[in-house]
């Protein structure tokens, strides 16, 4: 019981932060290495926030996933927009990617340097639920989570953006001759593709420590949960996540710990040998 | 005068060393993306089984030679093995399980001690020669063989990109369409590339292990594939003679910035951090205004999808 819990926590938070991956993936045609990045990014500015100014978690939240937007935005009007101006190939982006990836990681090391944080919040004692005992900070999480992907699901079925954003992710010329704006709508996929993925990184600090590269460790469950849930599907990412959340915890039942981490890669590879396409369908 | 001959000597010796086996790895990395066209960004799990398999083989009784060609073997087969369900699939796919794998392959090697000594490492084993060679002319000794292998890799790649069997491989850069409709089999032709790319990666790994004489899972790190990938894209795609020169500029440019904080207020950890700001920035840079390198040709980039 204590595993499936801790596995629903870390699901919720690889599935709302691969969302923005997976959306990425399929609009703009190329992953984007330095997804995780941008989630140790929105905990760290949490942190500073919190820790450094003494503000409340809910306005560090708030300010981390402005911060990480910001950033987002900045990094597509300045590399993205204009490679894909010049008709960059996936491979060239795929590649400043990684630059990206380096830069954010190392900014945050020299900035904070290597070693773990935590925010400046109380220790509550957890409580006891069938056993297992659950704290605030996970509660917390899945309810975040939740209603992160409920705003999520009216974005994309009820409002012209959303509807726009998953026509795009369809099929991006015909979006484009039917008088979308494209430039505007990726925009707006990378606000909302960022922004939960900031949103992850400062949940995610709750029940972690925070490090620079936490967002590096969480890009390959992240890759496991958008192939599982097929690239551009939202909503298999989520349940790509949970899926590969709830296998990592409790695999530790098993096998050792130190192989959490092996256990995204070997689902991905198991699911691109069998259904390369995701087992709830998307691009192949 | 002669004093300051004697320092800067094995200095230069040092930095010839390192960018000779780097030039290696490197090499092998731009057979299988300069041109085949392959995103591989696990390549230093390939210089990781390297080192291990020499050492562990030689631990165990076999002579040096032979463990060396285990070595080679092993991280080619490893190379089929990640080929084998990714290589029929967008390209993009390789760059995620092969990172992956190379991120396992490092836990592996951190955790089962009783195989790999974890976070300690292996040292004192045996290099070659190391009886005859006296020791402080063992790095020249080295640097000389390590000189020959680099020629004698170089020649070999050139000769293998010149062949049909090259001319396939930068035609399945270009546009797969093609080779596969003159019956070629695009994927066999791809797993080879990927094979020979991996175990020239195990050739290195085995050099690597043998000048720096102890070997722990931290020693390949991600950054090690993303160093290689920057020595390429700074020598230009696709020319193997621009690797070489872009690995001794690159390992030039480690080496020479770990003194550069005497004129930066930084602190040993932010220098490093600051070091990597700049080679990411590079990377970035390079691949946004100058995708062809110093010595790439424009028309040489497999950059078209």
């Amino acid at each position: 019981m204590q595993l499936v819990i801790n596995g629903l926590v870390i699901g919720s938070i690889i599935a709302i932060t691969a969302i923005g991956l997976s959306m990425i993936y399929k609009t703009l045609n190329f992953v984007n290495f330095a997804h995780g990045d941008f989630v140790a990014f929105a905990a760290y500015i949490a942190l500073f926030a919190n820790a450094s100014f003494g503000m409340n978690l809910a306005s560090a939240f708030l300010i981390a996933i402005l911060a990480t937007i910001v950033l987002g935005v900045l990094v597509e009007k300045v590399v993205w927009r204009p490679m894909r101006r010049k008709n960059a190939s996936r491979t060239t982006l795929i590649i400043i990617s990684i630059g990206l990836a380096l830069v954010l990681r190392n900014t945050l090391i020299f900035i904070w340097g290597g070693s773990t944080r935590n925010y400046d919040i109380p220790v509550r004692r957890g409580f006891e639920f069938f056993g297992a005992t659950i704290t605030l900070n996970q509660v917390l999480v899945i309810i975040a989570a939740f209603i992160l992907v409920f705003a999520l699901h009216c974005l994309l079925s009820r409002t012209k953006i959303g509807k726009s954003m998953r026509a795009l992710s369809d099929n991006i010329d015909l979006a484009r001759i039917s008088g979308i704006d494209v430039d505007r709508v990726i925009l707006w996929t990378w606000v909302i593709g960022v922004g939960l993925a900031a949103a992850g990184g400062v949940l995610y600090g709750l029940v972690t420590a925070i490090r620079p590269d936490m967002g590096w460790y969480l890009l390959l469950p992240m890759f496991a949960a958008v192939i599982l849930g097929g690239i551009g599907n939202p909503y298999g990412t989520i349940a790509g996540g949970i899926i590969i959340g709830l296998s990592q915890e409790l695999s530790t039942a098993i096998i050792p710990t130190e192989y959490k981490f092996a256990v995204s890669f070997v689902v991905m590879t198991l699911v691109l040998l069998l259904k390369p396409e995701g087992i709830f369908g998307g691009a192949k | 005068m002669i004093e300051y001959v004697d320092t800067l000597l094995p200095y230069i010796t040092t930095i010839l060393l390192i960018s000779s086996i780097y030039a290696i790895f490197s090499l092998g990395l731009n057979l299988e993306w300069g041109f085949t066209g392959l995103i591989n960004f696990g390549h230093v799990a390939f210089l990781a089984i390297g080192a291990y398999t020499t050492v562990m083989f030689n631990m165990s009784g076999f002579p040096l030679f032979l463990s060396v060609i285990a070595g080679i073997v092993l991280s080619g087969f490893f190379g089929l093995l990640l080929g084998i369900p990714t290589l029929r699939l967008r390209e993009d796919y390789l760059a995620i399980v092969t990172i992956g794998f190379s991120e396992v392959l490092r836990f592996i090697l951190l955790n089962e001690q009783w195989l790999t000594r974890g976070p300690f490492g292996i040292h004192g084993f045996e290099r070659p020669l190391q009886d005859v060679i006296p020791y402080q002319h063992y790095n020249t000794f080295l640097l000389i063989v390590y000189l020959v292998i680099l020629a004698i890799i170089y020649l070999s790649l050139e000769r293998l990109v010149r062949s049909p069997w090259g001319r396939v491989l930068k035609s399945i850069r270009e546009d797969e369409a093609v080779p596969s409709a003159l019956g070629k089999n695009v994927f066999w032709y791809r797993l080879q590339s990927l094979m020979i790319g991996s175990a020239i990666a195990g050739l290195a790994g085995a050099m690597l292990a043998f000048y720096i004489m102890y070997i722990e899972p931290n020693t390949f790190k991600p950054i090690e594939t993303f160093h290689a990938w920057i020595i390429i894209i700074l020598g230009g795609t696709a020319s193997n003679k621009g690797t070489i020169v872009g690995a001794l500029v690159f390992y030039t440019f480690l080496s020479v910035t770990q003194f550069t904080n005497r004129f930066l207020p930084f602190t040993a950890h932010q220098m490093g951090a600051f070091r990597m700001i700049v080679i990411g920035l590079l990377l970035m840079l390079l691949m946004m205004y100058k995708p062809e390198g110093i010595f790439g040709k424009k028309e040489e980039l497999a950059l078209s999808d």
